[in-house]
């Protein structure tokens, strides 16, 4: 696999801002290479193609099965951010999060 | 989850807390309203006591952070602070229509 594609998805692409910011310090830290964006919720559909997996807020985990549909498309996995990483604004919990996801798919 | 307790929490982490608990209150309110236009309602009752149960752990943080400003303790302002209140009023009204609608549908039954 090459560059590893993440794309976070929360209602307003806010929160989700920051947590990028979090995951790219931990990404370089381990000398890893990595692209993470986010996005607002009415542009995950639009970007997930770019995408290797999609993490999303829990503000909008109602909306995974529907992502989840969109995303089947492009063989990419939806899922939302584990909560106990979220609440903590833990960037590297997030990222082993999406590199297991990646996993799976693999 | 237990309830948090913000002397332990970065201020960017009370924030990411206040949003992920209005945010799962906010996911559960939208979806007791989908469960009920499919005629669940009982999934839509125990769905909307949940998101009043996660909003319940937003206002405790809340409530640690109003009593830390009544003993002038300086709450540093962030972006991330005032964007996870506004979270948290829009859940509250979301509940409160949601609510409304639900009851609005059964009438029409």
């Amino acid at each position: 696999m090459g560059v590893k594609k993440i794309l976070l998805a929360c209602s307003s692409g806010m929160s989700t801002s920051l947590l990028v910011t979090k995951m790219q310090q931990y990404v370089k830290s381990i000398g890893d290479e990595a692209e993470i964006w986010a996005v607002g919720q009415d542009q995950a559909k639009a970007e997930m193609a770019k995408a290797d997996v999609v993490l999303i807020g829990p503000q909008m985990s109602f909306l995974k099965s529907e992502l989840q549909k969109e995303a089947d498309k492009y063989d990419v996995k939806v899922d939302v951010i584990d909560m106990v990483a979220y609440g903590m604004a833990d960037g590297k919990k997030v990222y082993e999060q999406a590199l297991r996801l990646m996993g799976e798919n693999q | 989850m237990n309830e948090a307790n913000i002397d332990v929490l970065t201020n960017e982490q009370i924030g990411f807390q206040l949003i992920l608990h209005s945010g799962n209150a906010r996911s559960k309110v939208l979806e007791a309203l989908r469960q009920s236009r499919q005629g669940d309602e009982a999934r839509a009752a125990a769905l909307l006591k949940e998101a009043e149960e996660d909003l319940n752990r937003a206002h405790h943080i809340h409530f640690q952070m109003i009593q830390r400003e009544a003993s002038d303790e300086k709450i540093e302002f962030s972006l991330i602070l005032m964007h996870a209140e506004d979270h948290l009023m829009s859940t509250l009204t979301m509940k409160e229509l949601v609510k409304e609608l639900i009851e609005w549908g059964k009438q029409r039954l």
